[in-house]
């Protein structure tokens, strides 16, 4: 498939990253011939220098043989344009890059759609998401649904002190069939798991589920929930003020942050929130406002450092629940391993929510689980495809991959072996990157 | 360093030219000379020593980065040139080893110098060999390789830039695999389209396809001892003026072309200047010949020009002994030695690019000094070019010329004569052919010893791969971990 991205930035570059490798034709436009010498150096790509919004630049880049446009530069309105641009050029399919959750509502997709923008991805308001859904279920790592909370997957870190250590993933089906574990996140490695593998201190192991057994997948790992009320916002960013939006009123939250005008802001904005104008690694001022009292502390100041270190002396000082903002994709595993609750990276959710575009199989929902390397996909199981032949265990389904589940109208299943999936199933399915061009075979 | 790749990539490469090396044996067999076994034999050695690196670095690690491409490019052009001369030496053709490994790194390097005395006596399985050796060489290995070997994947980049270098280079599609399979299409269909050609005006169909081999590489071997000298048609000299002329042409503007965008062709800028360096030598040559009493108008044209187009984009054929010329017209066509052809095209020497870039930048200066406050860029086709560049090209001009220089001076302790060691050195880095002196157009460089074919051999490496890839490897920081 070919591609043309439109700004080197974070998100555009690890998209082209990605793409590149899974052997897509990137092009990459940006108006800094710096930036693109950069990225060229070590990415198999084509860099164009010239500007989103021009004509003859858009039109060096071969848009009107590509497949999709993706304008991810920083600026919203210039993205829009681009898009539209784009589509009249003739380029398959466009998706912007917006800051501005007025454009998803419904009522205007149409409009936006007629002008060529037939995607919008706005990744501050899909890592807010992330960052609610993780404060209102506690005890997990990651929380993710699937058709409306049908099917949960839920990423635990597994301590000492829970009952199914050491046990093989074979006894444990056999004794628990409403549950599967399907990916293990082991010392900054992914494994899928098979019969024989066994879940060891440490590790965060994803389980999928549904929704009245996951009380017994907290007894199993020996976690408590508790109520979230109290939470500080480390930093005041983009991110910070969408997850304040979205946690609406029943919640206690203070945000620290550094600049005065941006308080104001968003001390205007929303009423719910008391916000502190003060340095976020000045300690006595974190104590001052009872940092050790907070249900969550959320980090999400535009440094990852500070976000880590943040994390980390909340959790020292006894807060349950923390999440940081990592952007920079190096820290991540090392992150990982510091003990400091969950991680979102709007990088990784803003690639994951477009890969699923420049697959050809029927995807409803693609999603990365966080500081792993594997992904979680919902195909939708068309009649005559590879899937729908067999059952699970004959499929001979690639051993990087694993069917989580199935959803299958108003019902969902956890997968088993002898499960047959039928035409019309959502099907949940996890896998490593090497094994995304070995699905699509079954899908198609 | 993942030495492993480094052998897998050299293993493939191994197969690639023990395949080249079928062909070969193929016209061999045809013409039922003496020369089969070598063939057979060298192909094997290929093939199955190829293999064996293959199979025993199976499980290496897949990432090629920026040292181990740099590594992987300069062993490679050295290991190809090293089995390449098997055949000679097995068919004995050229029975001595340095001998024929100065042959063969002429092939690969598209120099053109040769050791042969009497190539007419040669077998043609050996003579299309040493054709075939420029016209892989000419593209370069590693592109042909990324166009036919689906391996390489990220890795292949990184080796495409080591053999590749260019002052900027162009992509001609978002994958390096797609851009070398498309330049390895026009590098085709220029080389079909001048065998028919040549065959027409009445070349055999050998000599045709051996020449549009050497031409198309700016290479510069010949079937004939006389060069295109041994042709007195015109029609022959101008085809292969004009294919000389396109293979120092940046292939880019000539895919353009083909695709039917000719505007590019002539509003590119490093054009413009390669067809005004043709013209005004080719201008200033007539002219010289015309006054020193030269037989006939066109006769004098048709020779200036074929010898200005032949060394400026480094090819080296001749159809005339240029030194039998008066000295004036020698020194023109010597400082023609340092011009070059395009970027981006299989011509080697300094390339016009950097002499462009080098002549405005230096302009620029003078302005500077009047105006000490100006922001003066330098532009190449009305943009402007960074800064970095500019520095990178006076490196590459200092290196040039320092090689130059040096190598000029160690040379003449191995031949004596200045004016012949002068014009050997710079043929060699240049990657043109015949030099000055003793190793004139007339001349060979058999009566060179050893020593000094090695150390040619050495030059030309360095020219081919544009000086950077080689010199980085002298150099400490390469090496520290």
């Amino acid at each position: 498939m070919k591609v043309v991205i439109a700004g080197a930035g974070e998100v555009g570059t690890h998209l082209a990253r990605m793409l590149s490798n899974e052997d897509h034709d990137i092009v990459l436009l940006d108006d800094s011939p710096e930036k693109l010498s950069i990225i060229s150096g070590d990415v198999d790509l084509m860099p164009v220098t010239g500007s989103a919004h021009s004509f003859q630049d858009l039109k060096q880049t071969g848009l009107a043989k590509a497949d999709l446009f993706i304008a991810v530069t920083p600026f919203e309105e210039r993205n829009v344009l681009a898009c539209a641009m784009a589509s009249y050029l003739g380029v398959g399919r466009t998706i912007a890059r917006i800051n501005n959750s007025e454009y998803l509502m419904p009522r205007y997709r149409e409009k936006l759609s007629n002008m060529g923008i037939h995607e919008l991805i706005y990744p501050e308001s899909l890592a807010a998401k992330e960052i609610v859904a993780s404060v209102k279920q506690t005890g997990t790592r990651q929380l993710i649904e699937f058709s409306n909370g049908k099917l949960l997957l839920l990423g635990i870190k597994v301590r000492e002190n829970a009952p199914i250590l050491n046990k093989t993933f074979e006894e444990l089906a056999l004794e628990n069939e409403h549950f599967l574990v399907v990916a293990i996140n082991r010392e900054g490695k992914t494994i899928i798991p098979n019969g024989h593998d066994v879940m060891m201190n440490g590790d965060v192991v994803f389980f999928i589920s549904t929704r009245n057994e996951q009380q017994r997948i907290f007894e199993l790992t020996a976690k408590t929930t508790f109520e979230v009320k109290n939470i500080m916002f480390l930093g005041g960013s983009r991110i910070a003020q969408k997850s304040i939006e979205k946690l609406g009123d029943q919640y206690r939250i203070k945000v620290v942050e550094e600049d005065v005008e941006r308080c104001q802001l968003i001390a205007e904005k929303y009423e719910n929130a008391l916000v502190i104008n003060g340095d976020c690694r000045d300690l006595k001022l974190l104590r001052d406002e009872g940092l050790e009292k907070m249900d969550a502390v959320i980090a999400t100041t535009g440094n990852s450092e500070t976000n880590i270190l943040g994390c980390h002396l909340a959790k020292s000082l006894g807060v349950r629940r923390t999440v940081a903002e990592v952007e920079n994709l190096a820290f991540m595993s090392l992150a990982e391993n510091m003990n400091i609750g969950s991680i979102v990276n709007k990088k990784l959710i803003a690639a994951s929510y477009i890969y699923r575009f420049t697959l050809n199989a029927a995807i409803s929902k693609v999603k990365c689980l966080t500081a792993s390397e594997a992904e979680v996909f919902e195909f939708i199981a068309k009649d005559e495809t590879k899937i729908t032949q067999k059952p699970i265990k004959n499929l001979d389904f690639p051993s990087e991959a694993k069917i989580g589940g199935i959803i299958r109208g108003e019902d969902a299943y956890v997968a088993h072996g002898d499960t047959q999936i039928i035409a019309g199933d959502k099907v949940v399915v996890f896998t490593l990157p090497s094994g995304i061009r070995k699905l699509e075979k079954f899908f198609k | 360093m993942n030495i492993k790749i480094i052998a897998r990539v050299l293993g493939l490469l191994l197969l690639v030219e023990g395949v080249a090396m079928l062909l070969a044996f193929a016209i061999a067999l045809g013409y039922k000379e003496y020369d089969q076994q070598a063939f057979l034999f060298s192909s094997g050695m290929n093939v199955v020593l190829g293999s064996c690196l293959v199979f025993f670095t199976r499980n290496a690690r897949r990432d090629i980065g920026k040292r181990e491409g740099y590594i992987i490019v300069t062993s490679v052009w050295i290991v190809f040139s090293v089995f390449g001369s098997m055949p000679y030496v097995l068919s004995g053709a050229i029975p001595n080893f340095s001998d024929a490994f100065f042959e063969t790194m002429s092939g690969f390097s598209t120099t053109g110098s040769s050791v042969l005395s009497n190539i007419e006596s040669l077998p043609h399985g050996i003579l299309f060999w040493r054709s075939m050796t420029q016209w892989l060489g000419g593209m370069g290995i590693i592109v042909l390789s990324l166009a036919i070997l689906p391996v390489f994947g990220i890795g292949g980049m990184q080796l495409f830039m080591a053999e590749v270098p260019g002052p900027t280079p162009d992509r001609i599609s978002p994958r390096i695999r797609q851009t070398a399979k498309t330049l390895w299409g026009i590098y085709m269909i220029f080389t079909v389209a001048e065998m028919l050609l040549l065959w027409l005006a009445g070349m055999d169909l050998f000599d045709a396809i051996c020449h549009a081999f050497t031409t198309m590489s700016s290479g510069g071997f010949s079937t004939r001892q006389a060069s295109i000298a041994y042709w007195s048609s015109p029609a022959i000299h101008y085809i292969i003026i004009v294919f000389m002329f396109f293979a120092g042409t940046n292939f880019t503007l000539s895919w353009l072309a083909l695709r039917g965008s000719f505007s590019r062709f002539f509003h590119d800028e490093e054009f413009k200047y390669y067809g005004f360096f043709v013209l005004l030598f080719t201008g200033l040559i007539f002219i010289g010949l015309m006054l020193s009493s030269y037989v006939g108008i066109e006769p004098a044209f048709r020779d200036a020009l074929f010898q200005v187009v032949s060394v400026m984009t480094t090819t080296g054929f001749t159809t005339v002994d240029y030194l039998t010329w008066s000295p004036v017209l020698v020194a023109l066509l010597f400082g023609l030695f340092f011009f070059g052809g395009s970027a981006g095209s299989t011509g080697g020497s300094i390339k016009i690019m950097r002499i462009v870039l080098l002549l405005k930048n230096s302009y620029h200066e003078l302005r500077r000094m009047i105006h000490p406050q100006a922001v003066i860029p330098v532009k190449f086709n009305k943009q402007s070019v960074d800064v970095k560049i500019i520095t990178n090209v006076l490196a590459f001009f200092m290196f040039y010329f320092a090689i130059f220089g040096a190598s000029t001076i160690v040379f003449t302790l191995i031949e004596p004569d200045f004016e012949s060691a002068m014009g050997a050195v710079a043929t060699s880095l240049g990657n043109i052919g015949p030099g000055l002196g003793t190793v004139g157009p007339a001349e060979n460089f058999m009566h060179i010893n050893a020593l000094g074919k090695w150390f040619l051999s050495f030059l030309m490496l360095l020219g081919r791969l544009e000086l950077f890839t080689v010199l980085v490897l002298f150099s400490p920081s390469f090496w520290r971990e």
